[in-house]
C-alpha cells in the first residue's frame, strides 16, 4: 500500500511533504501491517495444493502480498488455506490445527471440494465443505482455482482485514468468545468415534467368518 | 573441491537476476513498456523471455486462450427494447450430463393450458460444486450455456448462482470467444435456412 492509500483522504497534506508525512488512524495502520503479512499454514490436501504451490512460485509470486512465508507450525500462522478435498479422516487434524492457531486467524476454502464437497459431495469419506467444522472467511470456487483466481481470493481476504476495527474485533475483548464455531453433528455424514469398538468388533467377526 | 555445485546454482540465479535488467533496458531503448501491457505479458509468457517472468496479477493478467474455461454462464440474445431472449429451453440435458450434479432447473408451465413452456423459471448452478469440466456447454443443443473466462469470483459466503447472476448477453459471449461465437452463429443460420427450405418444400407439396 502506498502513502496515498495509508493516509486518510479527508486530510489535505501539502504536496511537498506528502512523501514524508501520513495522517492516518491507528486502525488503518494496524490493518495495513496485518494485511501485508498474512502468513499461511503450510499444508496441502489435494490437487488444489499444486495450484497453491504454483501461486507461491516465481511465476505468480505471492511474496508480492507478504504471503510468502508458509509456516509449518500453526502457532506462527495467520491464515489457513484449506486447499483440497477434506476427507473424514483428515477433518479432525484440520480442526486441531485451526484450534492451535493464535488469533487473529482466517480460513480460506480453496476450490470446490473444500468449500462445498465438489464432485465428492455425497461421498462416504469426504466432508461436504470445511465450513461444517471451522468458520470460513473466503470461498474460492474453481476446480482447481488457477493461481490468479487464488490470488484474487486472497485480495478479497485482504479487503476483509482492511474493514476490521481494532476496537471491535472479538479477540481483544474481555469475557467469553462471541464467535460461533460450527458444531459438527455426529450422524450419517460422519464417522462416530464412540462407535469405534463396535465397528472393530464387527470387522473382526467378518474376518472370522471369511 | 566441495561446493562447486552450489556456486554453479548461485551463478544461474545471478545470471537470471541481471538478465531481467538487460531485458528491461532493451525494452526501454525500444520505447516499449515491459510491464502492465498486453504486449509485455505476451513476451514474458513466451520462450524468448529472459530473467524474471512474474505476472504482476492485479495490475496485469495472463492472456487467456479462447478455450479457457471457468464457471458456466447462460446466454441471452438482446431483443427489441432490451428484452432478454433466453436461449435456454430448460430441456435439462446439462443437468443430466453434469458429473458432480451441480445444475438444477425449475421448469415453467403455461398458467392457462398447463403445458410446459420452453423457458426456465429458475436456473441454479452451485459454483462451489462445479468442477469446470465444460460438459454442459459441450452438450447444450442451443448454445445457451457457455464456459466463462471470469475467475475473480471469490466471495465471503457459499456461491449458489441463480438465473439473475448467470445470465449474460450474447455480445459478452462474442467478446470472450470470438471464434466459437462465429462458428455457432454460422451453424444456427444454416439450421434456420434448412428449416425454412423444408417448410417451403412442404408448402409446395400441399399446393400440388
Amino acid at each position: 500500500m502506498d502513502n496515498e492509500k495509508l493516509s486518510l483522504p479527508q486530510y489535505d497534506i501539502p504536496e511537498d511533504i506528502q512523501n514524508a508525512v501520513a495522517i492516518t488512524t491507528l486502525d488503518r495502520l494496524y490493518n495495513w501491517g496485518r494485511r501485508s503479512s498474512v502468513w499461511p499454514l503450510m499444508f496441502g490436501l489435494a490437487c488444489c495444493a499444486i495450484e497453491m504451490i504454483a501461486a507461491q512460485a516465481s511465476r505468480y509470486d505471492m511474496a508480492r502480498f507478504g504471503m510468502e512465508v508458509m509456516r509449518p507450525t500453526p502457532r506462527q500462522a495467520d491464515m489457513m488455506l484449506v486447499s483440497g478435498t477434506v476427507t473424514k479422516k483428515m477433518a479432525p487434524a484440520i480442526v486441531r490445527l485451526y484450534n492451535q492457531m493464535p488469533e487473529p486467524k482466517y480460513v480460506v476454502a480453496m476450490g470446490a471440494c473444500a468449500s462445498g464437497g465438489g464432485p465428492f459431495k455425497e461421498g462416504y469419506n469426504v466432508v461436504a465443505g470445511i465450513d461444517k467444522f471451522i468458520p470460513v472467511d473466503v470461498y474460492i470456487p474453481g476446480c482447481p482455482p488457477t493461481p490468479q483466481a487464488l490470488i484474487a481470493g486472497l485480495i478479497k481476504l485482504q479487503e476483509k482485514i482492511d474493514k476490521e476495527s481494532i476496537r471491535k474485533v472479538r479477540w481483544y475483548r474481555k469475557g467469553p468468545d462471541t464467535m460461533e464455531i460450527p458444531l459438527p453433528i455426529l450422524g450419517p455424514d460422519l464417522i462416530d468415534p464412540r462407535r469405534n469398538a463396535e465397528i472393530k468388533m464387527a470387522a473382526a467377526e467378518t474376518k472370522e467368518g471369511a | 573441491m566441495y561446493g562447486k555445485g552450489i556456486l554453479k546454482g548461485l551463478g544461474v540465479t545471478w545470471k537470471r537476476f541481471w538478465n531481467t535488467y538487460i531485458d528491461d533496458i532493451a525494452w526501454l531503448i525500444r520505447g516499449k513498456k515491459r510491464y502492465y501491457t498486453e504486449e509485455g505479458v505476451k513476451h514474458r509468457s513466451s520462450k524468448n523471455t529472459r530473467g524474471i517472468f512474474t505476472v504482476q496479477y492485479p495490475e496485469e493478467r495472463l492472456i487467456l486462450p479462447e478455450e479457457a474455461r471457468y464457471l458456466p454462464f447462460l446466454v441471452y440474445d438482446e431483443g427489441e427494447n432490451g428484452k432478454k431472449e433466453v436461449r435456454c429451453t430448460s430441456c435439462g440435458i446439462c443437468a443430466k450430463v453434469c458429473p458432480p450434479q451441480c445444475i438444477w432447473i425449475v421448469r415453467s408451465n403455461d398458467p392457462n393450458t398447463g403445458r410446459p413452456i420452453p423457458e426456465p423459471t429458475e436456473f441454479f448452478i452451485d459454483a462451489d460444486i462445479c468442477m469446470n469440466c465444460g460438459f454442459c456447454a459441450e452438450y447444450c443443443p442451443f448454445d445457451a450455456i457457455i464456459m466463462d473466462h471470469d475467475f475473480e469470483i471469490a466471495s465471503y459466503s457459499r456461491n449458489v448462482y441463480n438465473m439473475e447472476k448467470l445470465l449474460k448477453p450474447a455480445s459478452y459471449y462474442r467478446s470472450i470467444r470470438p471464434e466459437n461465437y462465429a462458428r455457432n452463429e454460422a451453424e444456427r443460420k444454416a439450421k434456420e435456412e434448412a428449416k425454412a427450405a423444408k417448410a417451403a418444400g412442404a408448402q409446395k407439396a400441399t399446393a400440388a
